[in-house]
């Protein structure tokens, strides 16, 4: 039985990001719909690969199958949708691959062609994935945590039995308050900038919603002793320096009531090594620098395309959309 | 975010409001002042300067635990014996008050010291010590060691909380060349991991150690070198381990768990000679080995010497105890694969760190549990 919206934590995949369709893609920008469409048909049992957010959202199914085991009629699970844009009849090439892994995707949009933030906002979606970085902002400026989905360049062992989910801080968790002011007035300032507000909690950035339903749920498993076998695991994984502006942002996190079980501040130093050892199902940065470097390693990395300050929308390069992810 | 480059040197004057410094030595009897408040009533015209973390591949990084660098042990106890709600309550609630210093805390502020003189010398060099914080204490216990970290003007920016798990994988993410902790387990993974590593002891007293000057005693077999001469020594006894030696005497000994570290001292210490800083040279190490030096001693120096490595000091005892000369040479750190090598140098007030590898672990483990079975 699905759980009711309200209570559910929505997670919204496009058809791009749950499944590898490079190959379809490319007939489609080559060849045009109508041969895209008959393509899809003509191809219909044959069953899609795997896409970036797939292991994530196979993820978020453990932590379901765990939950009902410990509270049988709990309504407060993932919920996941496929929100795409493609054709309906595409639809059954979808169902089919679905059911091949068991997944159990049992809500779909599709709105062939037009935009699905309308639908997001009715599933009260709590975070949204795709391929497109143009939906994703337009859903980030519905206020929908959302994220552009980049494959990994080599595939790295995921661990089965635990959702790990990484974060970097500034504008991701946090607002880009912080980034301005390295930008404009250098790291020292900055430096002493977050000395000064220590105690003043940062704004929220656009993924923090999306912790603190992590966190909820972490609660639940915690609630019946299951604090070491927990199923979700959370990672804030940010360049920030820790004598020198670390405590703002733990401080922060403490006035939220929010918790995360491990942080890393790299004062400077690559993401992608530390990454690799975390092997977190999905890592959201809002720097393209840092989602390449994860890439590059095995990891994979959705792109937080968010600037709320300057009302400017920061785009991925647009090499690497087409390159991974058709 | 990126830091933009800013590899200024430590020279600047201290910023205002941004907590005491209380060098080492000089603590009150009892925990030092709380720091200061963060706030000013007015921002300083230009902000103090900090220097830029060098990239870890081209740093030397040493990881320290937060046991090691600070004292913990009231707050190990209400963990033991109140649960992790309570500890992390009681940290909280003592957030604003600055750790005593740790059995690690000497050698970090030696090393950087050493990076100051460092920067001095090579303003554009990466090739400086990198000291992470490497510890599974829960994250909200951060605000406490960072309050800590700059109350006595510690430069650590690097850290992995880890909230339970193991840090041993973010060791090699980090390019470690040390690990120092108060967790023997941690370090016998990190060692079977190969990493360099040590379990550090806090000393039964204070005793002084420079402030200019890094020192950094090892001992031989076990340490720098690999345990094959004690594993002879054990089997066969000691003259035929003398015999062996004699024989094998320009055939280097395999290397040990800190040779890795004796050669980045190394590194750094010829970047001082080609200042003409050899006299003054603000890193020296020490040899303190129980060999005897006629006997056996020969093959040990041929082994530093096939390395391209040297040590300026280098002491056989011949079983001689170590701990008095440990005593008159102060060093910041003396590792020692044994803890009948470590304890003596302990109760003599030198900082010990035990390196678990080789025989003379088994042979530990072994009688552990001999008297675990006599217990029973």
């Amino acid at each position: 039985m699905e759980p009711k919206p309200q209570h559910a934590i929505t997670v919204a995949v496009s058809s791009r990001a749950l499944f590898d369709l490079v190959e379809e893609r490319r007939i489609y920008e080559e060849q045009g719909v109508e041969r895209y469409v008959t393509y899809q048909q003509d191809n219909e049992n044959v069953t899609l690969k795997p896409g970036p957010a797939f292991n994530f959202v196979k993820a978020l199914e453990h932590v379901n199958a765990r939950l009902r085991e410990l509270y049988p009629d709990e309504e407060e699970l993932f919920d996941i949708v496929l929100m795409t844009n493609n054709h309906a009849q595409v639809g059954v090439r979808l169902i089919n691959s679905i059911n091949h892994y068991g997944l159990t995707i049992e809500r779909f949009c599709m709105t062939g062609g037009k935009s699905p933030v309308g639908y997001l906002k009715a599933y009260l979606t709590n975070l949204y994935l795709s391929a497109d970085s143009e939906k994703v902002q337009e859903a980030i400026e519905a206020g929908i945590a959302s994220a552009t989905m980049f494959s990994a360049n080599k595939d790295v062992p995921f661990c089965d039995n635990q959702l790990r989910v990484a974060f970097d801080g500034d504008a991701v968790l946090f607002s880009d308050e912080s980034e301005k002011i390295v930008k404009e007035q250098g790291l020292d300032r900055f430096f002493e900038h977050e000395q000064l507000n220590e105690n003043k909690p940062l704004a929220q950035g656009p993924l923090k919603g999306f912790l603190e339903d992590l966190g909820k749920l972490q609660k639940k498993f915690y609630a019946k002793n299951e604090r070491l076998d927990c199923p979700i695991r959370t990672y804030l994984v940010t360049a920030r320096s820790a004598a020198s502006s670390g405590a703002r942002v733990l401080k922060t996190l403490r006035s939220w009531g929010l918790e995360i079980d491990e942080a890393l501040f790299l004062a400077g130093a690559p993401k992608g090594p530390v990454l690799v050892k975390i092997r977190p199902h999905i890592f959201f940065d809002d720097q393209m620098f840092h989602i390449e470097g994860a890439q590059q390693l095995g990891t994979i990395a959705a792109h937080v395309p968010y600037d709320w300050a300057t009302g400017f929308m920061k785009k991925p390069k647009a090499k690497n959309m087409n390159a991974t992810c058709g | 975010m990126e830091p933009a480059g800013q590899g200024q040197g430590q020279g600047q004057a201290q910023g205002q409001g941004q907590g005491c410094s209380a060098p080492e030595g000089q603590q009150d009897a009892g925990r030092p002042r709380p720091r200061e408040g963060a706030q000013t009533s007015h921002q300083t015209p230009s902000p103090r300067k900090k220097p830029k973390s060098p990239k870890p591949e081209n740093a030397i990084t040493i990881a320290v635990s937060s046991r090691a660098l600070f004292r913990m042990e009231e707050e190990q106890k209400i963990y033991s014996e109140k649960g992790v709600e309570a500890y992390v309550k009681y940290q909280l609630d003592h957030e604003s008050e600055p750790f005593l210093p740790g059995a690690a805390f000497a050698f970090v502020k030696a090393l950087e010291a050493v990076n100051t003189q460092l920067r001095e010398l090579y303003p554009e060099s990466e090739e400086l010590f990198d000291i992470v914080l490497m510890t599974n204490n829960h994250a909200q216990v951060g605000v406490r060691l960072i309050n800590s970290i700059n109350h006595y003007d510690l430069f650590i920016e690097r850290f992995c909380m880890t909230g339970g798990n193991s840090p041993i994988c973010y060791l090699k993410a980090y390019h470690t060349d040390l690990y120092l902790s108060s967790d023997c387990e941690k370090v016998s993974e990190a060692i079977e991991e190969g990493i360099a590593a040590a379990t550090i002891f806090n000393p039964s007293k204070d005793v002084m150690v420079p402030e200019n000057q890094l020192r950094v005693a090892f001992d031989g077999d076990a340490v720098l070198f690999s345990d094959e001469s004690e594993q002879i020594v054990k089997a066969h006894g000691l003259d035929m381990f003398f015999e062996h030696e004699k024989t094998y005497e320009n055939k280097p000994l395999a290397q040990g768990p800190l040779k890795g570290f004796l050669e980045a001292l190394g590194k750094l210490q010829k970047k001082f000679y080609s200042k003409g800083l050899r006299l003054e040279c603000p890193i020296r190490t020490y040899l303190v080995t129980a060999r005897s030096a006629a006997s056996s001693g020969a093959r040990a120096l041929k082994t530093l010497r096939s390395w391209g490595l040297e040590t300026d000091e280098a002491l056989f005892l011949a079983g001689a105890p170590k701990g008095p000369l440990l005593e008159k040479i102060r060093p910041h750190i003396f590792f020692d694969d044994q803890m009948f090598h470590v304890e003596g140098a302990q109760e003599m007030g030198t900082v010990a760190a035990h390196v678990p590898y080789g025989i003379a672990q088994k042979q530990r483990r072994m009688a552990e549990k001999k008297r675990a079975k006599d217990i029973e």
